[in-house]
């Protein structure tokens, strides 16, 4: 039994609608309780900023960010953010730290935890490649984290949404969350990555998929009814149709209007859209090219289905990785830079490049300015996840950074001076003066998150919540976020102290101690008849076309050592 | 004017990474301070004067630094790294990254120099009197760039991979390349004197003389007329087109 008290604490907990109050935390066994007795350890924050420890949503940090270092093994000696990039030697409690986009899985660890979030998110799984994903989950130390399972272009789904047997596709998909022990639905470019098979893509909502004879906008639909049939946590997380390319706003707001009659389960959205940042392009060619972000922000602000997330660009190298095999492709092609492509058997496709944004760039300017711009329109921050797509956008070291573009107007204006001419007349951001606050801040990186994925004991400071808490060394009665956002930058690259599960593991901005994060997953479940009924078109897929058997396919308990199952009955 | 002597005591069977042997280093530094600075010696780091007798001779700034290593280094790495002045003089064969990431200065080598030797240069001047590994003047794995500015002449032969993604600057191969030279150029200049196989592929800009025979030309070149340099006339090729490069590559 341990009990800690920090107090003199200045609490920002929007889901318990505390706005920056000076207040005192007790945590008992991990846990934020009512009171601790006078026996317990005190922490005096001393009137700092005190947030739920961060959750990041959506990042790339087990998985596929593997093929990213094996591209870039010069990665691991940049050192573009001080501090928390470049090479670290070994000390008496972190081991070794190499790597700014693609750090290695301890730096991943070590490197959130700094920033003050203790959670996050693999944002793509393949069922066939989870295992591996779960060894990294495990070497990356501090955090606890999940992960989504891609399903947006898996033949067996596919199948059962052509022959119309939802209740075959709810046994399937329930299935290979639990083969992959994922979290939730990721749809990446729904069909796009079998379209891919073929060298072909998809081109909109009622393109069919090769052989399928299904459209990108039925499998949206159908693994959106059967998330809600499994009662899953998390709504599907979707990555729109034709990302990367001028003018598919329509394409993602025409997505977005898919749901806008689902009834969900759960208190929770319908769907949740990804980096949209890179789906909010208007134009018809790179020529005239322009932000599509106040039509996308409109059409979000109408809406009250969904949530999505930034996809922020942060100027610099970054290394783009995603199951959309043929954006990959065009983009190694445009940038005549390296390319990595995957076939993931059945399941879906996958891509590796390597990209620079320069602010000199019009192209790249303008993307940087249309995720600001999503974020500063949308006028209800708890529809608002802040990403970089992590490190498709950039490094999640930058996010200190980025926050400061979020809070400061004239912080984006210094940087929108930089900007080439032709740029600032296809952005709106300049003439956009919200600054947010550090409330709003907390929504957007933590509080937000804890209803998108239903994650009650994550991303708040309430009673029964998990004790993580970020402690920052900037007072906010005494700062003014939009002037000083030195200040603020640097108090949110290392936090004064990084509290996880109860114990202290930053602090004055180093690692103090290095526990195991625990990995969440759900076990959705379905009738017994349902899933053998499934089994025998499964056995089928394994007998004649998968290199692996369905014994060698499965994660297993072992790879697990930390879970947290969370599960669910279907509807 | 400062010159300072080094003789390798005995030679050494594990590997010596003396990154910090360089004039930028030196400069300035009585033989106490000079002996005391760190190399590394297989896993642990040991004082200069552990491995080598220092001799210092006058005093100065790193302009008028000269450095003067005896005994056979062959098994010692990366000396003259990243150097902005001054001048280096190695009487014996040398191990991997010699000048790597240098800036400035002179490097003499007499004798061999094994691998990477000039890797990452952005400037000064590096002559091999002997002859040079693989990767010449190359660059990090996954960077962009390997050489982007000064020299480096090795009077005789080099092995594969010569100016490897090479963005800038020039290197004068007095004897035969081997295979791939000037793969992945991206700007700079190449000179081979003797024979070399398959060179300039995937070149994007730069030029590239080969005065001697190439073995197994790529297919992926066009012929652009001749071009005469110093006197001489060469068969003009531009290419990689396979890449979309527009590279010269000129051959006798």
């Amino acid at each position: 039994m341990s009990e800690l008290l920090i107090k003199n604490a200045v609490v920002c907990d929007p889901i318990n609608n505390i706005n920056c109050v000076k207040m005192d935390i007790s945590i008992k066994d991990g846990k934020i309780v009512e009171s601790v007795s006078s026996g317990a350890k005190v922490i005096d924050a001393g009137g700092k900023l005190t947030m739920a420890g961060g959750v990041d949503g959506h990042t790339h940090c087990a998985g596929k960010i593997n093929v990213g270092r094996f591209m870039s093994p010069h990665d691991m000696r940049m050192t573009n953010v001080p501090g928390l990039s470049g090479k670290e030697a070994p000390t008496a409690t972190t081991r070794a730290q190499v790597g700014y986009n693609t750090p290695n899985a301890f730096a991943i660890g070590y490197r959130y935890a700094k920033l003050g979030y203790t959670t996050i998110g693999e944002a793509a799984i393949p069922i066939i490649g989870a295992r591996h994903t779960h060894e990294e989950f495990e070497a990356i130390p501090i955090l606890d984290k999940f992960g989504l399972t891609l399903f947006g272009s898996n033949w067996q789904v596919m199948e059962y949404i052509r022959d119309d047997e939802p209740e075959k596709l709810a046994a399937y998909v329930a299935w290979g969350l639990k083969a992959s022990r994922g979290y939730g639905i990721k749809i990446v470019n729904p069909g796009g990555g079998e379209a891919w098979g073929w060298g072909k893509n998809v081109s909109g909502l009622d393109d069919p998929v090769p052989n399928f004879d299904v459209t990108p906008a039925q499998i949206i639909t159908a693994l959106a009814e059967t998330n809600e049939k499994l009662n899953l946590p998390h709504s599907i997380h979707l990555h729109c149709n034709n990302l990367g390319k001028p003018g598919n706003y329509e394409t993602t707001i025409a997505s977005m209007k898919l749901l806008e009659n689902l009834k969900t389960s759960r208190d929770r959205q319908a769907m949740h859209v990804t980096h949209v940042q890179f789906n909010a392009y208007a134009g018809t060619s790179w020529r005239d090219f322009e932000s599509g972000a106040p039509q996308v922000a409109n059409y979000v602000n109408s809406a009250d289905h969904l949530t999505f997330d930034l996809g922020q660009v942060i100027f610099g190298p970054a290394m783009t990785m995603t199951a959309d095999g043929p954006v990959e492709y065009a983009n190694s092609r445009m940038l005549h830079a390296k390319w990595s492509n995957m076939d993931v058997e059945l399941e879906d496709a996958s891509g590796v490049v390597p990209i620079t944004y320069s602010p000199k760039m019009f192209v790249n300017a303008v993307q940087w300015a249309i995720g600001l711009e999503l974020a500063l329109l949308v006028d209800d921050p708890w529809k608002v996840m802040f990403t970089t797509d992590s490190p498709n956008g950039g490094s999640f070291v930058n996010y200190p950074e980025a926050y400061t573009y979020l809070m400061s107007a004239k912080r984006r204006t210094e940087v929108i001076e930089g900007l080439p001419e032709m740029a600032l007349g296809r952005m709106n951001l300049p003439g956009i003066d919200r600054e947010l606050d550090l409330y709003e801040l907390a929504i957007m990186t933590r509080a937000m998150q804890s209803k998108i994925y239903s994650m009650d004991t994550k991303g708040h400071l309430g009673v029964g919540a998990d004790a993580d808490i970020a402690i920052y060394d900037l007072k906010p009665d005494s700062i003014d976020t939009t002037v000083e956002y030195a200040a603020v930058k640097k108090a949110f690259s290392s936090t004064a102290y990084t509290i996880k599960g109860g114990e202290v593991v930053v602090k004055d901005g180093e690692i103090a101690m290095t526990p195991e994060g625990r990995t969440y997953w759900v076990n959705a479940k379905v009738p017994q008849a349902n899933t053998d009924a499934m089994q025998v078109d499964l056995a089928q897929k394994f007998k004649r076309y998968y290199t692996v058997n369905q014994a060698n396919y499965m994660v297993e308990d072992a790879y697990l050592p930390h879970p947290v199952e969370i599960t669910t009955e279907a509807l | 004017m400062q010159t300072v002597t080094l003789s390798l005591k005995e030679k050494n069977a594990v590997p010596i990474e003396a990154d910090s042997v360089n004039t930028d280093n030196f400069a300035s530094k009585p033989k106490d301070e000079i002996g005391a600075i760190l190399v590394w010696y297989g896993n642990a780091q040991v004082a200069v004067d552990d491995l080598f007798d220092v001799v210092v001779d006058g005093f100065g700034s790193v302009d008028e630094m000269k450095i003067i290593i005896n005994g056979d280094v062959s098994r010692v790495k990366r000396i003259g790294q990243g150097m902005s002045a001054g001048e280096i003089e190695i009487n014996s064969n040398v191990d991997m990254h010699c000048g790597s990431n240098m800036t400035g200065g002179k490097i003499t080598i007499n004798g061999d120099a094994d691998s990477w030797v000039g890797c990452e240069m952005k400037g000064g001047e590096i002559v091999v009197n002997g002859n040079g590994g693989y990767y010449v003047g190359g660059g990090y794995r996954g960077e962009a760039c390997g050489m982007k500015g000064g020299k480096i002449t090795v009077t005789g032969n080099v092995r594969d991979y010569l100016g490897e993604h090479m963005c800038g600057g020039e290197i004068v191969v007095k004897g035969n390349a081997g295979l791939l030279p000037g793969i992945s150029n991206n700007g700079g200049s190449i000179i081979i004197e003797g024979n070399t196989t398959m060179p300039a592929s995937e070149m994007m800009k730069g030029t590239i003389i080969i005065k001697g025979t190439v073995l197994d030309f790529l297919p992926s070149f066009t012929e652009d007329g001749t071009e005469d340099v110093d006197g001489v006339t060469y068969r003009k090729f531009a290419g990689d087109i396979n890449a979309g490069g527009k590279g010269v590559l000129l051959i006798k």
